[in-house]
């Protein structure tokens, strides 16, 4: 695990008199420096280490922010953002304690919907649930694509951590969707990425429509975990609800053969998503906590959604996904078609949580722990990845949780081995486990997203000079004193 | 894993918080319609006043990492336990929330005591057996009054709320029950405990229960009801966790009315041509399951314009009353109950009708603070006005 350097943050300015000025900024209903305040901050549902935070504030709007940014600048204070603390990387933990700035409680609102031009202009704090029920309500011919999260997962963050999405076949990862981002940098000045960087006064509400085609300053904070300025404002896309939206189901007996299925289903073009889960993952969803594998059984069931306008369209479309399905058949791999909502219905209602985003998927919030190895991988190596991950569950004697995704119409993989454990009891053991996924799988070329900082600290060992030399420089140019959100990526 | 106090009453439910609970945040929001429903994290924000963040606090009070002072007492203590976030939360664990919280309550008080005026309830209690400071009433009166026997089929047991706060409450019950015709007693009650087992103040829970029960045994009844939905729950729930058993059959008034109307027994003669909304008690609703049988009854009631508020049923926004924050944090109560109203508003009705004597102050305390016209009535009430006949 990451072991935290210790460091006196309160060298320059004593803690008394940091808690005096963000009184004076956030007001002292929204700052605390209480323990049983600061507790809950301190950990997360993962393995990775705890640490507290010495203060919390909820902020309101960006002046406190651009405030507290300079004040916390000048005097070397780290700040931590969050949201709802959910992520599964321990990215919120304050490893050299600092400020929890919590943006989940009031910067949480939708700022505007554009219908035209489909996006959405949101605060961070705003959350999937809450955008969903705005969107319902008030936009129901447009959507947004939800994660395998529960419905309180941050949706800002989860963009700008690339996370997956139930459109994830079609249109990549969350990250690919933004349209532009308002932050605030180190030195307090707010700055506009995207579309929306025209004009010195506040941005028109209908300008953040497209993140291209200028200097993609968007990559200066997609994927920094916080590391380089606080974003305030974030702009995604949304999409068009279509009437019909149906699920296809396949079991597959063997993982070997996982791979080249996913691989051909989201070659069609014709599905928004594929799912790939274990057995395991399915008796878990019907209510069995710990289930056994037994042989004969199905290894893996994947889940596709076909959406369309027409019954013509939606025809036209499962055409082509049972062709090529028939096809998989015809070079003798073992899988067969069964219908999802019946499925559902005969072993367990809650199995719709998988496809009813976003949901709280039952299986994943059975014991006091969850962390995973969530990572991109090359989409060719997804058989050999399933089967030694495979190896290492049994190993720990522990149900596989393989979880996998076919992305952009096959042009990469998602690959996420996930571990439900009893935090309390079993960390150590667990970590082990992670920790031996993780090599085997840097080893064949994955790239973890939202990743702990001993997991980073490993891909440094694999990523080139070059690259890691030009990281060093932008953090150092974006953030000389290391404020932001010290100690992610080992920084 | 830390070895808890195996005195505690609340051992398991402690236990509990380090084996389940991600901190998912599920619980902070109503399941599916993504509104609000906890009163305490809505109100101070922090992590530590959600649910989950009370299950952390228990992990770090008992593993050492929280240490025992004054600062925690909020993060404990204010919350309505109204259990909006069992309903919300969809892990094994979620039925248990409250019993956790309860748990981590009896915990503190051991420690550093319950929070601000909470210690009165107890000491009221042990003084007068009602946690309102009142002379005890023995109930001797009201006996003489509706000439009541001393043994009888069924015991109305009034509750402190009920007998000290709300006798208007009280009245049109034991009016119902009078011109049903029940063979019904009542006793010289204890309090059913329930605000000291909602603020970790156990002490004397099971003596004064085992008193009702032998009190009831006395009268030789076979079935209890009563018009508060607090006592029903400790009845309900609590008392087979105190190990405090009984064989009567437990009634809440809006169940025998729904009994009385489907048997075809209970006729309305006379219309209500009000707009009515009705709020589900915490204590009946979310933690005795009881949704449907009282909206059955209004919706029988001649003239009736019922209508639901935006949350209703295991949704239902708390009045603010419960868990000891009537007493421990009374403002703020009372904002809850103001913000319930705000939502009764928007339906158009003009009575705001629950089935609870303590959502009833709180609620009547909030439309009298803060101007809001409601008339706030118990549906006993509404059934009081009423011409009805009951066929035998």
């Amino acid at each position: 695990m990451t072991i935290t350097k210790e460091i006196n943050i309160f060298e320059k300015v004593n803690k008394e008199e940091v808690y005096k000025k963000l009184v004076e900024i956030f007001g002292k209903e929204n700052v605390s420096s209480k323990s049983v305040d600061l507790y809950p901050y301190s950990y997360d549902m993962t393995e990775c280490a705890p640490n507290m935070p010495d203060f919390i504030v909820i902020p309101e709007n960006k002046e406190q922010l651009v405030e507290l940014v300079k004040y916390c600048n000048e005097n070397i204070i780290p700040i931590v953002p969050y949201i709802s603390g959910n992520n599964v990387g321990g990215l919120t933990i304050p490893e050299r304690g600092g400020i929890i700035v919590d943006f989940g409680k009031k910067m949480n609102k939708i700022l505007y919907i554009n219908e035209n031009m489909m996006y959405a202009l949101l605060e961070p704090g705003v959350t999937f649930g809450q955008l969903k029920k705005h969107l319902d309500e008030n936009y129901p011919h447009l959507r947004y694509n939800y994660p395998f999260a529960p419905p309180y997962a941050g949706v800002v963050g989860n963009a700008i951590l690339s996370g997956m999405n139930n459109l994830s076949c079609k249109i990549g990862s969350m990250g690919d969707s933004i349209n532009g981002l308002e932050v605030i940098t180190v030195d307090g000045d707010i700055t506009r990425i995207g579309s929306c960087f025209y004009g010195k006064d506040e941005a028109d509400p209908d300008s953040w429509w497209s993140r291209y085609p200028m200097p993609d300053l968007m990559g200066l904070f997609v994927n920094w975990q916080g590391m380089t300025g606080l974003i305030t404002k974030c702009a995604v896309q949304l999409w068009p609800k279509k009437s019909i939206r149906k699920f296809e189901a396949l079991v597959i007996f063997n993982l070997e053969d996982v791979g080249e299925i996913c691989r051909e289903i989201g070659r069609t073009e014709v599905i928004d998503d594929i799912a790939l889960g274990s057995i395991e993952i399915v008796k878990m969803c019907c209510g069995i906590p710990e289930p056994k594998r037994f042989p004969e059984e199905p290894r893996m069931m994947s889940i596709s959604t076909i959406t369309a306008h027409t019954e013509n369209q939606y025809k036209a479309k499962k055409e082509i996904y049972l062709n090529i399905i028939e096809k998989i058949k015809q070079e003798g791999i073992r899988v067969y078609s069964i219908d999802f909502d019946e499925f559902v219905k005969l072993f367990n209602l809650r199995l719709r949580s998988l496809v009813d985003l976003p949901a709280m998927v039952l299986s994943l919030f059975e014991y006091s722990g969850l962390t995973w190895f969530g990572s991109y991988a090359p989409s060719h190596k997804i058989e050999e990845l399933s089967k030694k991950v495979d190896k290492l569950f049994k190993k720990y004697n522990i149900p596989l949780y393989l979880y996998m995704k076919s992305m952009k119409y096959s042009h990469y993989s998602i690959f996420r081995p996930i571990i439900r454990f009893d935090k309390f009891k079993d960390e150590e053991r667990i970590h082990k486990l992670l920790e031996e996924i993780t090599d085997t799988c840097l080893e064949l070329g994955c790239i973890p997203y939202k990743t702990p900082a001993w997991m980073t600290e490993k891909m440094r060992n694999q990523i080139n000079p070059g690259w890691l030399n030009l990281f060093e420089k932008i953090k150092k140019c974006m953030d000389p004193n290391g404020i932001f959100n010290p100690g992610r990526w080992n920084t | 894993m830390v070895e808890v106090d195996k005195t505690l009453m609340g051992k398991e439910y402690l236990e509990m918080a380090f084996e389940r609970c991600i901190k998912c945040s599920t619980c902070k929001y109503g399941y599916k319609t993504f509104e609000p429903s906890c009163p305490s994290g809505e109100k101070f924000l922090f992590e530590s006043f959600w649910a989950s963040g009370k299950i952390r606090t228990i992990r770090g009070v008992l593993n050492g990492d929280l240490e025992w002072s004054d600062d925690l007492k909020d993060a404990i203590f204010a919350c309505p336990t109204c259990g909006a976030c069992m309903d919300a939360c969809q892990a094994p664990h979620a039925d248990y929330i409250v019993d956790m919280i309860e748990a981590l309550r009896e915990l503190a008080v051991k420690h550093i005591g319950p929070a601000q005026n909470q210690e009165k309830l107890i000491e009221r209690a042990i003084k007068k057996f009602n946690p309102y400071d009142e002379p005890n009433s023995d109930n001797e009166e009201l006996k003489k009054k509706y000439n009541l026997p001393d043994k009888a089929e069924w015991v109305y047991f009034i509750g402190c709320t009920s007998n000290y706060r709300q006798q208007s409450l009280r009245d049109a019950t034991l009016n119902f029950l009078k011109r049903a015709n029940i063979n019904f007693t009542l006793i010289d009650e204890h309090c059913c405990t329930s605000p000291m087992i909602r603020t970790g103040q156990i002490s004397i829970s099971k003596e004064f229960m085992n008193y009702n029960i032998e009190k009831i045994k006395e009268t030789g009844a076979v079935k209890v009801i009563t018009s508060c939905a607090g006592c029903y729950r400790t009845f309900k729930n609590d008392f087979k966790k105190f190990g405090v058993d009984y064989d009567f059959k437990l009634y809440h008034t809006c169940e025998l009315l729904k009994e009385l109307i489907e048997k075809g027994r209970l006729k309305f003669k006379s219309n209500y041509n009000k707009t009515v909304t009705y709020h589900d008690p915490c204590h009946l609703g979310r933690h005795s399951g009881i949704y449907e049988i009282p909206r059955d009854v209004y919706k029988q009631i001649p003239g009736i314009d019922f209508v639901e508020m935006r949350r209703n049923r295991n949704h239902a926004w708390c009045c603010g009353a419960g868990g000891g924050v009537k007493i421990g944090y009374p403002d703020w109560s009372i904002e809850i109950s103001q913000e319930r109203l705000e939502e009764a508003k928007e339906t158009g009705a003009s009575i705001v009708s629950s089935t609870c004597p303590f959502c009833r102050t709180n609620l009547s305390d909030a439309n009298e603070k803060f101007k809001m016209g409601f008339e706030i009535l118990d549906l006993i009430e509404i059934i009081d006005q009423l011409e009805w006949t009951l066929k035998f």
